[in-house]
């Protein structure tokens, strides 16, 4: 039986240690050495430690998974549960929140050997980290709408602090940017959200839902699902709304920008398809497929041409992540269990594919290089570091044996199943464009000659966690039913939707 | 025994990072173990041969564990058509292994060479010996990326330019591809060669049109069929001579194996009884009559040497093409198979000999050259041996192929009148293709010395090109053994 302290342990885990960690690093940095060996032994107990409530809740939730594939959870019982805050445990929370941690864990580690000890205020940088991971898995596990917006505001304010870290004028200028636009669409939820709150008279997932499903007038409905859509639009970058994205993840330094990409940016896909196709609108209360359908293929569309057009390779991954949202989508319109499960499996695979394509860029922007043009030669200079961006840039463009070709595989097919070929055909048309900017980059690392004679070092240490991701891409790209039958119990519960 | 085709993928799996180890001390090990691995597997393959000719069911399948959500099983299957294929690529890759001790020696970085190489026929042999749609798509770009780094790495000019234009165009290719599996896994819910074969005839014959024109689409990209031919003249001039064999001989054939196998053998009955059915047939004609006059008109103008071989490749395709459209008479099915056969042998030693001449000369332009035959005889004689059986004259390989092509054309006349003129057309294309191979032995070989203090290659190049001229004329003299192979294949 799950208990509401199964459900918070990791929350309360990721919470509780981060604000340790601002003191437990400063102890540490007062030794003489061996800090990176102590620093490291304290971030893997955290994760030991939350994995082993994670690991617990996963395997409570998978002895019974068929009576009970939805959990709700509540902090006060009686009649009054239906305001409460609510806690929602089912296949999908359990396999978002079992990522996060495992990611977040591989990214952790290349935090501390990025960004150094020594340097001012990064205990600090290393707690907010923590603590976004601790908000994140909260909101995997919201079963209400307030406690989702708690959860995904704190997530979102939380990442601001990650991108702001250098302090030179160009993240501030950037965070500036994204704050004002979360700031707009937080506004734009809570309208919405009042709007529903007046409609059904409860912000709780199950109620609203079937109070929405017998509604008559849909006038009311209608706007609130526009301005809700439009909130959460902004948080996934979802183009027209994209613009905040490609300054703040280029800003942010090479750990944040792969910690948000594998985490934030994936829960905040987590919460367009739980707001979209579970709880919201079901199709069948309100049209949306169409609307997002043509999002959906601009997003691809326009984030792929962008990165064509792209001379920093720091922004073109970050446009590779625009065109993410949008392969991502086309799943989250397509409603089939298919889509689901496409869309589960991208998180994971895209989330790892871009935190890797973020570490090893981060590590040749550290020396300078920037532009596809600095990259030249860099194959016989780097050869390991380049061997791992190469890996990056095939599972990106979708090619078997990576993991970033069975995410892209279950996408189309789900959007050929929901009737909807042409945006598969979109899909694969701009997966070619991919094939054609990435390609060049491969071109840059291993056809030129280099700038410069001379070898560089590679950083042995930030090889480790960055072969780890690499690995986990081949491995996931050749045998991907380890996931797979993970979530497989998706596709049942789906049926579950009136 | 039990797992034999599984053992076929794993022993070069698990040979990688052996040959690169070991290439890293001395290449030649490195050559001889995938060389090795190459007959291990050949003789595995041969121990199905009795299944396959005396079985009931005329094939052997194993099958795996691999992703159950998807439908998809990891399984692995010979036939006829299959195993002939298979063996071929062998055969070539073990030769092309020999032909680079020598052919490569100076060149750098060579351990990552023959690990690419090993990796590339992975790909290859899972091709044509898997009846899954998930696992043959695997496989299918697996022959891509190894070919896109060898081109790339060890080509000539601008080789990165060239594998770059190879890997778009067969990338966009294979996009098709997967939107034609993706499609058929949700009409079907299968994704099985044979039973999603079943399951179409009863889809909607609408949505069938499209499954079957988006991958024949794909795959005529990877055969390099006109109109979408014009990634293979670059890749297969600028690639290494050894690549070039294995990218004109087994790959582009894999383009063809695939359009037989999934286009015609999986999706194409479920619409064969229609107008539709007939017109696409029609239109492969069209496009391998186009395909086999483009081909062969620019091999007979161009006067670099590998692109001379490159455009008569496109030429074969175009025969390939059109033996494909008389699908489903069982002779022209044969005569195809056996002319991918052939004419995987043949302009594979006819790259390895061209590659030779080069590695000799230092230069590319036929009209430079001129005399050879004196002084470099052996070179000589196996690339007579290799133009005269691609202009296909008699006793060589692809004549008999191309026989049994045209005697599957001629039945067919009987009953459609529109191959006809086709045919006709197709017996002019092969005069060129005799003229092409005539002009290019003449001036390589023939006439007048330029060049003093030329030999025949070293050794093993020596050696690779022997063992394909003897296959090439084995091959014509006695094609019983394949021909009865194919011919247990039966569509229909």
């Amino acid at each position: 039986m799950i208990t509401l302290l199964d459900v918070s342990s990791p929350i309360i885990a990721f919470v509780s240690f981060s604000l340790l960690t601002i003191p437990a690093v400063k102890i540490i940095r007062k030794r003489k050495s061996g800090k990176t060996v102590w620093e490291l032994c304290w971030f893997l107990t955290i994760f030991i430690i939350a994995g082993i409530t994670v690991a617990n809740l996963a395997l409570k939730y998978y002895v019974e998974p068929s009576t009970q594939p939805f959990l709700n959870l509540s902090l006060t019982e009686g009649p009054s549960a239906i305001f409460s805050s609510m806690f929602l445990v089912d296949a999908i929370s359990v396999y978002m929140s079992t990522i996060f941690t495992g990611v977040g864990a591989v990214v952790a580690v290349y935090t501390l050997f990025s960004i150094s000890s020594d340097e001012r205020l990064s205990e600090r940088y290393y707690a907010v980290m923590l603590m976004i991971i601790g908000y994140v898995i909260g909101t995997t596990f919201a079963g209400d709408f307030l406690t989702l917006f708690i959860f995904w505001e704190a997530t979102a304010v939380g990442s601001s602090f990650l991108m702001l870290y250098q302090k030179t004028a160009r993240s501030l200028h950037a965070t500036l940017k994204y704050l004002v636009m979360i700031i707009i669409a937080s506004a734009f939820i809570i309208y919405g959200l009042s709007v529903i709150y007046a409609l059904t008279g409860t912000l709780n997932f199950w109620e609203v839902k079937h109070a929405l499903t017998v509604i008559t007038d849909k006038h009311l409905l209608e706007t609130a699902f526009v301005f809700m859509a439009a909130g959460y639009s902004i948080e996934a970058a979802i183009v027209p709304f994209h613009m905040w994205l490609p300054d703040a993840y280029t800003a942010a330094p090479a750990s944040s920008s792969a910690f948000l990409s594998a985490l934030v940016d994936q829960a905040s896909y987590y919460v367009l398809l739980r707001v979209l196709i579970y709880i919201l609108t079901p199709p069948t209360v309100l049209p949306w497929t169409f609307m997002f359908a043509v999002l959906s293929a601009l997003t691809m569309i326009v984030g792929n041409l962008l990165a064509l057009t792209e001379k920093s390779v720091k922004r073109l991954i970050t446009y590779i992540c625009i065109a993410d949202v949008g392969y991502n989508l086309v799943a989250i319109t397509s409603v089939t269990p298919l889509g689901i499960v496409g869309n589960l499996y991208f998180f994971l695979a895209g989330g790892i594919t871009t935190a890797l394509a973020f570490m090893v860029v981060g590590i040749f922007n550290s020396m300078g290089l920037k532009n596809l043009e600095d990259f030249s030669g860099l194959g016989k200079k780097m050869p390991l570091t380049s061997l791992a961006l190469t890996l990056a840039s095939f599972s990106f463009i979708g090619i078997p044996a990576f993991a970033g070709f069975m995410a892209k595989y279950l996408v189309f097919t789900s959007a050929i199943e929901a009737n909807m070929s042409w945006l598969a055909v979109i899909g694969v048309l701009t997966s070619i464009i991919q094939a054609a900017y990435l390609l060049r980059l491969i071109n840059y690392m291993y056809a030129r000659q280099p700038k410069e004679e001379g070898w560089k070092k590679e950083p042995k240490k930030l090889l480790i966690p960055i072969f780890i991701l690499a690995v986990i891409i081949v491995i996931l790209g050749i045998y991907p039913s380890i996931v797979l039958n993970l979530i497989e119990p998706v596709t049942w519960q789906l049926q579950f939707m009136p | 025994m039990q797992n034999t085709l599984l053992l076929t993928i794993i022993l070069p799996a698990a040979a990688v990072p052996f040959v690169y180890f070991m290439g890293k001390k001395s290449f030649k090990s490195a050559a001889f173990l995938i060389a090795f691995i190459c007959l291990i597997n050949i003789a595995l393959f041969s121990t199905t041969v009795p299944i396959i000719l005396n079985g009931t069911e005329h094939k052997y399948v194993e099958s795996y564990y691999w992703i159950p959500v998807l439908h998809a099983s990891f399984t692995l299957f010979v036939d006829g058509i299959s195993l002939s294929m298979a063996i071929i690529t062998l055969i070539l890759i073990l030769t092309v292994a020999l032909f680079s001790i020598n052919y490569m020696q100076e060149k750098k970085g060579l351990a990552e060479y023959y690990a690419l190489l090993t990796l590339l026929s992975i790909g290859l042999i899972g091709v044509f010996i898997t009846s899954n749609l998930m696992l043959f798509y695997f496989c299918w770009e697996l022959m891509l990326l190894p070919s896109y780094f060898i081109i790339g790495g060890w080509g000539y000019k601008e080789p990165y330019m060239a594998a770059f234009k190879f890997f778009i165009f067969t990338h966009a290719g294979a996009v098709f591809v997967l939107l034609g599996i993706g499609a058929i896994f949700m009409v079907t819910g299968d994704l099985d060669m044979f039973q999603a074969q079943t399951a179409l005839m009863t889809a909607n014959p609408e949505l069938v049109k499209w499954i079957l024109l988006s991958l024949t689409a794909g795959f005529a990209v990877k055969m390099a069929a006109v109109p979408v031919h014009m990634w293979l003249p670059d890749a297969h001039s600028e690639a290494p001579a050894p690549m070039s064999a294995l990218l004109s001989g087994v790959i582009i054939s894999a383009g063809a194996y695939a359009i037989l196998r999934v286009s015609l053998g999986t999706v194409f009955p479920a619409v064969m009884t229609t107008d539709f059915g007939n017109m696409f047939l029609h239109g492969l004609t069209v496009f391998g009559i186009i395909s086999a006059f483009f081909g062969s008109l620019i091999a007979l103008v161009e006067t670099d040497i590998k692109r001379i071989i490159a455009y008569s490749s496109i030429a074969h395709m175009g025969y390939v093409l059109f033996g494909l459209s008389l699908f489903p008479f069982q002779e022209p099915v044969t005569g195809t198979v056996l002319h991918l056969v052939n004419h995987a042998v043949s302009k594979g030693l006819f790259f390895l000999s061209a590659g030779a001449v080069m590695k000799q000369l230092e230069i590319r332009d036929i009209r430079e050259m001129g005399g050879l035959a004196g002084k470099m005889p052996i070179t000589a004689t196996v690339s007579t041996t290799a133009a005269l059986s691609i202009a296909g004259i008699p006793p060589f390989a692809c004549f008999i192929s191309e026989f049994l092509i045209f005697v599957g054309a001629f039945q067919t006349i009987s009953t459609d009148n529109f191959y006809l003129i086709p045919t006709a057309l197709m017996l002019i294309a092969t005069v060129l293709s005799l003229a092409y191979a005539l002009r290019f032995q003449s001036h390589v070989f023939l006439g007048e010395t330029k060049h003093e203090k030329i030999a025949d290659p070293p050794f093993y190049m020596k050696l690779a090109m022997i063992i394909l001229a003897m296959l090439t004329v084995a091959l014509g003299v006695w094609p019983t053994f394949f021909i009865q192979l194919i011919s247990s294949v039966s569509f229909v």
